[in-house]
Formats: C-alpha cells, structure tokens, sequence
C-alpha cells in the first residue's frame, strides 16, 4: 500500500520535455491509468515513478518520502511491461523467482513462493518451459506472476495488453483489476486506449504534451471533460463538435453552424462573453437521437455494430456531420431524410481558441 | 509463353546461378584444403616434380609418421600455441564483453568515438606496429614470454570482439535490462545474470574468431619469440631450412595443427552461425 506524489516533475530529452510539470496524487490501493496518444509522456511519467529515469526535475514522494534518489527495487515497485520483458533464457519458474534468486532467498522458499503466484496466474503447468514456448496471453501472464511474487507497494503496468488479441485482453483486463483488488496494492497502468483506460480505473489522468490535461473518475472525464481534447479522446465514436456561433436575442439563446440554427436550452445562460461569438458545441452520440420531428437532416453513412448503430447525418450546405447512436441494427438508406433531436442538457461548449470546455453539463 | 512459365525459368535460372555461384566459391575455399591434404599423402619427390606426380600409388603416411616421430618439439610448439591462443581467447571475451556493455549500455562518454578509435588502430599494418612493439617488449623483458604474445595478441582480437559483441548488445531489447533492474539487479548482477547467457552465440563466435586468429598468427610470433616460446606456425615454418625445405613434413605438420580449429569449428558451428547472423540483424 503506497501513496504515490508526483509534484511538478519535469522530464527532459534532449531539449524536448517528455514531462512538462506533471502533478499527481494517487491514493493507496488506487487503481490510476495514465491515458494519452504517443508521446503525451505517460510511458515517461510510469518510467518516473518507477525509477528506471531520474526526474529532471520535480519531486516524488511515495508515503510521505522522497524517492527521486532510490533504486526501483528500493522504491519497492513492480512493473509489467508492453513486450513482457521474459528472460529468455530462463525458464517461466526462473523467471517469476529471479527477484528472490537476487536477494538470495532460500531454494526452498524460492519454490514455494513461485508455486503459490503460478496457482494465483494458473501457470501451474507451464513452470518449466521457457518464455518462447508460452503464448502471448500466457506470456503476460509470467510477466504479471514475476511482478507478483515481490509483493510490491506498487505495480507499474506499462501498456501490457497491447501485444494480446481484443478478446484476451479484455479478459486479462478484469484479471489485472481483480489481482489489484486482492493484493490491495497502489497500481498506476498506462494505455493508449481509452476504453481500457475506463474500464479498469478508480481514476483516470489524461495527459497531453507532457501535462495532465484532466485527472478525474471515469464519470468525471467522460460527462465533463475540461477540453475537446479530453471530450474527444474519451469515448468511442468520437464525440460530436460543431463549429459555429451563438446567437443571442434576449433571452433566447441558439447555435448556428452553416444554415442551420439550434434553440438551445437553460444552461446556455451560463456562457460568458465569447470573442465574436465563435464556440464549438460537443455533444455525444449517445445524446443525438433520429425522431420523428426535430432538426431535419439526411443520412450520410450507417454503420452498424451489432448491438447499436452508428448514423451519421448531415446537411446540404454545410460539410459538418454529426453522428447518432441508436439502439439494435437500424435499416436506413444514405440519402434518407431524418429527424434529429439533440439533448440540449447533454451539451457541452467549448471556446474554439483554447479548447477549454466553457459551459455545459 | 505465359506469365507462369516465363516465371518458372526465371526461378530456374535465378537457382542455377545460385548453385554455381556457390560451387565456384566451395571448390575456391576447399581446394588449398584439399591440396594440402593430397601434399601431405605425397612424398617428396613426387612433389618437386613439375608438375607434381600425383598418382594414388605413391600415396604413403611418412610425412606424418615423420612429424610424430619428432613430436617432442612439434607437442611443445602446441602446448604454447594453446596457452597463448586460450589465455587471449579468455581475456578477449572477458574484456571485450565488459567493455562492449559499458559502451552499448551505459552512456559511456563519447563512447561512439571510442569504439571508431578502437577500430582505427586495425588500420596500421603490423610491420609499421613491429618495431615499436618489439622494443617495448623487450624493455618489459617480455620477448619470448607468452604474456608477451597475448598482449600483442590482444591488441588486434580485441577490438574485433568488441565490435561483434556491441552490436549484439545493442540488439538485446533495453526492456530486458530495466525489468533485471525493477526485479532489484545491479548493473553487474544484469551482465552477469541476464545479458551474457544471452549472448552465448555472439560470445562463442566471437570466441572462436579470437582462438584462430592467435592460434594461427605468424608474422608478431616470428619476431617476438625466440626459443622459449615458440608457436605451431613458427615450427611449421621450420620445415623449410636453408637448403632444403621438407614440404611433405610440413604440410603434414600444416594439416596436424588445423586440427584443433576444425574440431572447434564443428562443436560450436551452431553457435558461430546463430552469433554472426543475429549480430547482424539488429533487433
């Protein structure tokens, strides 16, 4: 159990900082993900705590105590990696032991912890082969049983899933969460998948350039994102952001993007005075229904997935789509003319300048 | 003709040119084995004759009876050559893998430019090194010593195993290393546990390389030992007096001393394949 600080911490590579002042405070037993696209500095920032990169600058405390100086192994870390990292030459029982083989543990303890964590993975069977004869799932599942063994204060998940196929993922996704459940650990895991990211964490920061853009529960930053960037990156579609501008007439306020205008509801009171009245209006697809009577738009693309469908629908003159989600396989024909209602409660402003979300939800 | 066919002449020929391509290298590097094999199975005579007489019923085993008979100084000659050639061997590797590391791995200042200088003395002919070496040799009192003959030894295997090893390293997935330093290895600990039984192809191969170079090496053995030390090569060449050279003997005691290397070239040609090749694919 580790309570781990991050306090502005920079991390430079030749010139470029990877970490851009990052603050974070992930509580004991928290499950954290660090989400972001390629190079936002989230391996980084796991590489930080982990201590296998100093910091540049900037302060790591775990339990109160500055670790910027200590080894991993003295941070008391264990950390699983994209590409498992096995050694190769060494068999799946020699793999999870080596940390013990290290601090010189007995043989006998050595084999009976190692049994213990292979019945805790399943890898009972699997003891005596080598990292190459293991399949990708079975692979990650040694890299987990070697992170285990130590019982750490806290594990290091660095992208771990992305090398296993969609459905195994989504099992181990569960095992992983339900493992820091029962070890009552601090994890921090990184990913670039966002659906990952919700899934499994008590809280989410997403980062971006080398910054925490949002740190927050799932809840938090998929219903109130604090900028298109978050709004955009959380969630799958996309969420939908139209680029227009407000009109006020006395109390009455509406978007208008291209020719179309849309009343909107109460909470667009709460928009402050905006440069030329420019903003971007998000709303996700979820909250963008196909009716009988509201905005008449025509049918651009259907995409259906199954359980849902996917319809994205604009208008004549302007290039802007949006797309709405509807319930089972919906039959519908691009061209087709259609009805859309937009939950005026779900929607969020944003100004086009900063990308900062300035009202809404 | 169809595509299809004009295809299956193009492989055919693509094959053929291979296959000859590769007989023409095989007799190019089997014959002066070949030949030395037939030389030694010859007697004298037969081989001062122009053209030589190689006929099989001359074929006889006196040059190499001959060269057992005096095997006292030939088991001497090879008892140096297999001190000096393992003692390099083992120094190559030992301070050749420690040093690649350090320069793969551990951000060794300027050690890219290192590793160029390290390179740039194999530039220098060994006759423009010979003179320098042999008077600080002799200051040392190491003239004739075998301690003399592996440190020169070392100086041109050394860089070369270095060069095989530092690309392998580089090649070992960084991952590795930083999971052995998560698990609480040292630096040392991650050599020594991790990064080395990995490394067993290039270590071999490079081994082997270090091995056939001293075993094998005549020009620095010549000037730099006397009596004392005295290598295979340099009683090979003894064959040869002033007024007569004993070809047969020679060659037969030629044909004796490759059989160590070929002995190793067999056990571990497993290993010098898979360390040549993957030093060559970087990862």
């Amino acid at each position: 159990m580790t309570r781990i600080e991050l306090i502005d911490i920079v991390k430079t590579f030749g010139g470029v900082n990877a970490c851009d002042g990052v603050d974070l405070l992930i509580e004991e037993r928290e499950f954290v993900t660090l989400l972001g696209p390629s190079g936002c500095g989230k391996s980084t920032t796991l590489n930080l705590i982990a201590g296998l990169d100093d910091v540049t600058s900037g302060t790591i405390l775990m339990n109160g105590k500055r670790v910027n100086e200590l080894s991993p192994y003295q941070r008391d870390v264990a950390m699983v990696f994209q590409q498992y990292a096995l050694y190769p030459h060494m068999t799946v029982a020699e793999n999870i032991g080596f940390t013990l083989r290290l601090r010189k543990r007995p043989k006998s303890e050595i084999r009976e912890r190692v049994q213990r964590v292979a019945e805790l993975l399943e890898l009972t069977a699997l003891l005596d082969r080598l990292p190459r004869e293991l399949s990708g799932g079975q692979q990650q599942r040694v890299a987990i049983g070697r992170a285990v063994i130590r019982e750490p204060g806290v594990f290091l998940f660095d992208e771990p899933f992305s090398n296993l196929d969609a459905a195994l993922r989504i099992r181990m996704r569960s095992e992983v969460r339900q493992l820091h459940d029962r070890l009552g650990v601090t994890s921090v895991f990184v990913t670039h998948d966002q659906e990952e990211a919700m899934s499994i964490s008590d809280r989410i920061a997403v980062m971006r350039l080398g910054k925490v853009e949002q740190f927050g529960t799932p809840e938090e930053i998929y219903s109130t994102p604090v900028s298109k960037y978050v709004a955009q990156f959380v969630g799958s579609p996309r969420m939908n952001i139209l680029d227009g501008e407000l009109l006020r007439s006395g109390k009455q306020t509406d978007f208008r993007f291209g020719p179309i205008v849309i009343p909107l509801g109460a909470q667009a009171a709460t928009i402050g005075a905006i440069d030329g009245n420019r903003i971007e209006l998000g709303i996700r697809s979820e909250h963008v229904r196909i009716g009988d009577s509201g905005l008449p738009a025509m049918v651009r693309f259907v995409q259906p997935i199954g359980p849902e469908t996917h319809v994205t629908v604009g208008w004549n003159d302007t290039a802007q789509t949006l797309i709405a989600r509807v319930p089972g396989i919906v039959r519908l024909q691009p061209g087709a003319q259609v009805d859309v209602v937009l939950d005026p409660a779900s929607m969020l402003f944003f100004d086009p300048e900063t990308g900062n979300r300035i009202a809404g939800a | 003709m169809n595509e299809g066919t004009r295809r299956r002449i193009h492989l055919l020929l693509r094959d053929g040119a291979i296959i000859a391509g590769l007989g023409i290298f095989l007799i190019w590097t089997l014959a002066p084995i070949a030949w030395m094999i037939l030389t030694s199975l010859l007697p004298h005579r037969a081989l001062i004759t122009r053209p030589p007489d190689i006929d099989p019923a001359l074929f006889t085993l006196k040059n190499i009876n001959g060269v057992l008979e005096d095997r006292a100084v030939l088991v001497d000659s090879f008892i140096n050559s297999a001190i000096v050639a393992c003692a390099t061997t083992a120094l190559a590797l030992t301070l050749g893998s420690l040093a690649a590391y350090a320069i793969a791995r551990l951000s060794v200042p300027g050690g890219n430019k290192l590793m160029l200088m390290v390179l740039a003395t194999q530039m220098f002919p060994g006759i423009v090194l010979i003179i320098p070496l042999f008077i600080l040799l002799s200051r040392a009192h190491l003239i004739d010593t075998h301690i003399g003959l592996v440190i020169v030894y070392l100086s041109f295997v050394l860089p070369v195993v270095m060069w095989i090893l530092k690309g392998f390293f580089e090649s070992i997935p960084v991952q590795l290393e930083r999971a052995a330093m998560v698990d609480g290895a040292t630096t040392m600990q991650t050599f020594r546990l991790v990064v080395l039984p990995m490394s067993l192809p290039p270590l071999f191969a490079a081994g082997v390389f270090a091995f056939i170079e001293s075993w094998n090496e005549f020009f620095y053995a010549v000037i730099l030992t006397r009596t004392e030390v005295k290598t295979v090569p340099i009683r090979i060449s003894e064959f040869s007096g002033q007024y007569r050279t004993a070809y047969g003997e020679m060659i037969a005691a030629a044909m004796i001393a490759s059989i160590p290397v070929i002995i190793m070239a067999i056990v571990f040609r497993k290993y010098i394949l898979l360390g040549f090749s993957e030093g060559a694919v970087k990862g």
